[in-house]
């Protein structure tokens, strides 16, 4: 792939205007409530767009149009399936608890709900978790830059991280939500036209439909077996460990999120966050899976579309989305295509860099280093903790440079502490008998059962490093089950703890457990501001969308 | 400060700057598989999106404005 001079210009106009958004909004900061949380101010269509953005990270981008081309149109899952349902949930019956509680953080909620252990047991391993997912994207970026590019990594890799650190300082957690809007506009505007040229390339739908065997372009047709479909997952697994476990776990604990919707300026419109998110969410699959599908057909037919390989021989995947650039855009587009690649990266760093700043600060430093200082000290401390955690960050991507499989066996890691989560915050919000030694126990050994499945059981050469019980057909059921393990183990041993230890009183729990909580009625809002009609219209969209790709 | 500002900027910008390249550098680092002039109809798009914006954010402090006099 070649840039021309244009494409650069493009891309240095990029980065000025993420500077200048920060370089504005940096008065905005009196306070550490301002920086880390952005004062409970941020308009709804702004956190909406925020609140999908920060997942959108360009290891996910690329990884999307590779599973697109590894897996077909099963991959749109992790949204049809998986992220909207949970993001509904989230915004109905989650959010009056997270925003009503007036908690700063998701850990901060755990401690109001709980008690002190479990607060600390999500914070710190929340903060290690975002270090290490900033570093390893930081780590892809570097490397993809250089191998398509021919860009020296380290120039790529401090570069885009000292852009992140620049707003990120200036700003705080507004700048790098009003950035991240402008970041999602760039990804659709830079990856839609190759959606549309890839697609016609292979002659629509139809044409990629005749080219690729059927259970490519078939959602739901061929998951009776694990060994029908190109996942090497069944019905069960699917939609137990990824729709509910996996995905609730994420979109409705995960503060990388939560935090957006928790920035808005009211209750409705921190309800409505993740609502409204859903109705552009459902249709990026059209944008980042559809060219991985579109490039497998193109492959088989004679345009000129070699399909990427490794040196070993297999297919690269990872190189589906950047061959199609080269071969479809022009200098110009390539340029706008490049900064989209560019502003997926900085959305997903800056996420976790606001995330780690707000739960070091107030979760770890105030809990547990210095509590009762003034707020002034604290908000140095959020902008001192903003530049050790992109430090940090750097700090893990050349870790990843020195350790090859440390970022697969992170994702296996990262897997094991998220699995079990829901169950905690399921109960804890709708069953006000949980205590918090419910909680810590159900969470540990949830953990705990997810370590002891991954160390059992084997998957395309992973795990099994105690003993060797059970053979997954491919990582992803792997991944799948030990969700459902970890999240079961969890939400049983919650309830036997609990029952044998003594809750909390009703006045206690005021504002934190369904009720016991006064849950907003909108009546006379418009009915496009109110959380039921919307979701009823999300539904029929989404049962619209898994039917015609069943 | 409204967002929609610099977010109208920038796309009315790179929409010139694509509206530019396709109509007056249409050959300048082709594609090998694009024969359609795709700069000239991305950059339409992104410059009516930034206009768009633009527009949107200058109703606002128009609106902004009336209410207070």
């Amino acid at each position: 792939m070649h840039p021309h001079r244009v494409d650069y210009i493009i891309l240095a106009l990029y980065f000025a205007f993420v500077l200048g958004i920060g370089w504005r909004l940096r008065k905005r900061i009196s306070s550490s409530g301002d920086f880390l949380t952005s004062g409970r101010s941020v308009p709804v269509w702004i956190t909406s767009l925020a609140f999908i953005a920060a997942n959108l990270g360009a290891v996910e981008l690329v990884g999307m149009a590779g599973s697109g081309a590894k897996y077909g149109i099963m991959t749109a899952h992790f949204y049809w399936l998986g992220a909207i349902p949970a993001m509904l949930f989230m915004g109905i019956f989650m959010m009056p608890f997270y925003y009503g509680s007036k908690a700063r953080s998701v850990p901060e909620y755990l401690k109001m709900r709980f008690d002190e252990k479990t607060r600390a047991f999500n914070a710190f391993s929340f903060a290690i978790m975002t270090i290490f997912s900033s570093g390893i994207s930081m780590y892809a970026l570097g490397i993809l830059l250089q191998s398509v590019l021919g860009w020296s990594f380290d120039v790529s890799v401090l570069a885009s991280a000292a852009i992140v650190l620049a707003y990120t300082f200036l700003g705080g957690l507004t700048s790098a939500i009003y950035n991240e809007v402008l970041q999602f506009f760039l990804i659709v505007m830079g990856f839609a036209p190759l959606a549309i040229v890839s697609v016609i390339k292979a002659g629509g739908w139809q044409g990629i439909v005749s080219r690729l065997p059927p259970k490519m372009t078939h959602a739901w047709s061929y998951m009776g077996s694990p060994t029908d479909n190109p996942m090497g997952v069944g019905i069960f697994s699917m939609v137990a460990g990824l729709g509910f476990v996996l995905s609730f776990g994420y979109w409705c604990t995960n503060f990388l999120v939560v935090q957006r919707a928790m920035a808005a300026d009211s209750m409705s419109a921190a309800r409505r966050t993740p609502l409204i998110g859903t109705l552009p969410k459902m249709f990026l699959p059209f944008i980042v899976i559809l060219p991985g599908i579109a490039a497998l057909a193109l492959s088989k037919m004679s345009v000129g579309y070699a399909f990427p390989l490794k040196a070993t021989g297999g297919p690269d995947y990872d190189k589906v989305l950047t061959t199609l650039m080269a071969q479809f855009y022009p200098a110009g587009l390539l340029g706008v295509g490049l900064t989209g690649l560019m502003a997926s990266f900085m959305s997903g760093m800056a996420g976790n860099v606001t995330a780690f700043n707000t739960v070091f600060t107030y979760d770890i430093y105030q809990s547990y280093i210095r509590p009762g200082a003034p707020d002034r000290h604290y908000l140095t401390v959020g902008r001192v903790t903003t530049v050790v955690g992109v430090l940090l960050s750097i700090g893990a991507a050349y870790l990843a440079t020195r350790f090859n499989n440390i970022m697969d066996f992170l994702q296996l890691v990262f897997g094991v502490v998220n699995a079990p989560l829901f169950a905690t915050f399921l109960l804890g919000m709708f069953w006000k008998r949980t205590t918090a030694h419910g909680a810590f126990a159900g969470l540990t050994l949830g953990t705990l059962a997810a370590i002891l499945t991954l160390s059992t059981t084997v998957a395309e050469g992973n795990g099994g490093w105690i003993a060797h019980l059970h053979t997954f057909q491919s990582q992803m059921a792997q991944n799948f089950w030990i969700a459902i393990i970890a999240f079961t183990t969890n939400f049983v041993i919650t309830i036997v703890v609990s029952t044998f230890t003594t809750p909390r009183t009703d006045q206690d729990m005021e504002g934190l457990v369904y009720g016991l909580t006064k849950v907003p009625h909108d009546a006379t809002a418009k009915w496009y501001e109110r959380p039921a009609p919307l979701t009823v219209m999300v539904v029929i969209l989404l049962l619209i969308l898994n039917i015609w790709f069943r | 400060m409204d967002l929609r500002v610099p977010s109208g900027s920038f796309f009315t910008l790179i929409g010139l700057i694509l509206l530019g390249m396709g109509a007056f550098a249409p050959h300048v680092g082709a594609a090998p598989l694009t024969t359609e002039n795709v700069n000239l109809y991305s950059g339409a798009a992104m410059l009516v999106f930034g206009l768009f914006l633009l527009l949107m954010a200058w109703r606002a402090t128009r609106l902004e404005k009336g209410s207070n006099s």
